[in-house]
């Protein structure tokens, strides 16, 4: 989610700092992350940093007509619907995943047996939210279909493009390239997830379209921190 | 679990599969569509779930004048004794609970933020159907397909119900186009005959009534053509009285029968 953002942002030619910090859940104002700190603001969420920004005199979809915006609000709630869920599933539903990887993970800033207590809390409210969905009686394979169809619906609304919308890239670039890049980069106990994205060829050019413009430019001015830098390595290998 | 599909043995639940099912027999409303439209129908039956969803759970299981005067004695009539006293206080639970899981949290601290949060979202969402829809019949053309059977089921029971509670459906009844569609789509494929057949079948009986009068018609005029060669012909000696008294004995019901050649 922080890729989706920063890419946002320099999609919209705004100089951004990511900065990563243990409490960043109690420094976010709706206690989600990332948030952005602007001068003496600090505004966190998607739909709010986006009308921040647009309040600033910066947007990525003005140039789109009243259905294409609709469209893009569409495609953008679909990849929160689907991958979104999906990933978070497998972070906090998968059993396997859960262990290995999420639990130490989401713990780690933390000493014994705070780190166990918060990331069972954790644990426990997604896995309600996705009961609350109907997410829980999913199996792996159901939710590994799932992305597949998604990825498949964005492959196919992309076709020969260089962006969603043509020539431009819009919120809904910066979303699937944050989203799609993390799912690329990330590493997971399987590669399943990752195999599924890269059957779509066009999708993994556009990730390095959007990955070569935006960030290889900006590495050298900017302090980016660690998680791109390695992340960057990965996915040009 | 509803909504459940019977095929002979079989039994389904779930939409995703009962769709997957119907496939599977050759019906299939979306076969005419592009690549990127079928992309776009998923696209927007997620937007649906996400912006619409709430603000129609809320409406009829949580918003409390709604839910006694209308959703409660709805279904519970629906529902067998015992269940009907407790399955409908547990559909509300469960919509609120969804609600709260999936739009609540901070910045939004108290139930009425999270209403009016869910409920701005829903307007947005039936602003952005009707700019999608324009003046077109249905959303890809001029032939329904899966997405404007979502659209339909989501937005129907908002349009028609009579509720108390109201502020969505009349942001709704602004957009007429949107109207337009539930219209139409109710009175293509949901008005019912005198005979209680769904329009489809009506047809259907309609079509044969028609052929049968065809028939009977070009029977009578082909009689009357008879009948005319008949008088214009030269006149042959009447049948015994016998024979006759024999005919109308047996024919007595039945209509007087023709002297044929």
């Amino acid at each position: 989610a922080a890729l989706y953002f920063q890419a946002f942002l320099q999609m919209c030619n705004l100089p951004v700092r990511v900065v990563c910090r243990a409490n960043a859940e109690y420094m976010s104002p709706s206690g989600k992350v990332p948030f952005i700190h602007v001068g003496n603001q600090v505004v966190s969420e998607l739909g709010p940093i986006v009308q921040f920004v647009k309040a600033k005199g910066h947007s990525l979809s003005d140039g789109l007509d009243e259905v294409q915006k609709a469209e893009m609000k569409a495609y953008m709630e679909l990849v929160n619907n689907m991958l979104l869920t999906a990933e978070l599933y497998l972070q906090w539903c998968d059993d396997v995943t859960v262990e290995e990887i999420t639990h130490p993970r989401y713990g780690s800033p933390y000493p014994w047996p705070l780190n166990r207590i918060l990331s069972y809390q954790k644990q426990w409210e997604i896995r309600r939210k996705m009961k609350a969905i109907g997410w829980a009686g999913k199996s792996l394979e159901q939710v590994l279909e799932d992305v597949d169809q998604c990825c498949q619906a964005l492959s196919q609304r992309l076709g020969t493009q260089p962006y969603f919308f043509n020539k431009h890239p819009t919120e809904l670039d910066a979303l699937v390239f944050g989203h799609l890049f993390t799912i690329l980069t990330t590493q997971l106990t399987s590669d399943e997830l990752c195999e599924k994205v890269k059957n779509y060829s066009n999708l993994i050019a556009f990730c390095r379209r959007i990955e070569q413009q935006y960030f290889e430019g900006h590495d050298k001015d900017s302090s980016s921190s660690a998680t791109s830098r390695s992340a960057k390595r990965s996915l040009l290998r | 679990e509803v909504p459940v599909l019977i095929s002979e043995d079989t039994v389904i639940s779930q939409p995703a599969k009962i769709l997957n099912f119907l496939r599977k027999q050759k019906y299939n409303a979306d076969y005419e569509l592009t690549a990127k439209q079928g992309a776009d129908t998923l696209a927007y039956i997620a937007l649906l779930e996400e912006k619409l969803l709430p603000a129609l759970l809320h409406t009829f299981w949580v918003e409390a004048e709604n839910y006694c005067s209308v959703t409660k004695p709805w279904f519970a009539s629906r529902i067998r004794f015992p269940l009907s006293l407790y399955l409908p206080g547990r559909m509300s639970r469960e919509a609120l609970n969804r609600i709260l899981l999936t739009r609540g949290g901070p910045p939004l601290y108290s139930l009425t933020e999270v209403e009016a949060q869910i409920y701005r979202d829903a307007k947005e969402c039936l602003n952005l159907l009707s700019k999608r829809l324009g003046t077109s019949q249905f959303f890809f053309g001029n032939t329904p397909s899966t997405l404007d059977a979502f659209v339909f089921g989501f937005l129907a029971p908002l349009y028609k119900v009579c509720f108390p509670r109201v502020q969505l459906q009349e942001h709704l009844k602004q957009l007429p186009n949107l109207c337009r569609f539930c219209d139409d789509i109710l009175s293509f494929y949901f008005r019912l005959g005198v005979s209680g057949h769904s329009p489809a079948g009506q047809d259907s009986v309609d079509a044969n009534l028609q052929k049968l009068t065809q028939l009977v018609n070009k029977e009578s005029n082909l009689i009357e053509k008879m009948d005319d060669n008949l008088r214009k012909s030269p006149q042959h000696p009447p049948r015994k009285l016998t024979t006759l008294k024999l005919a109308a004995g047996g024919g007595e019901g039945s209509p007087p029968s023709r002297l044929s050649p």
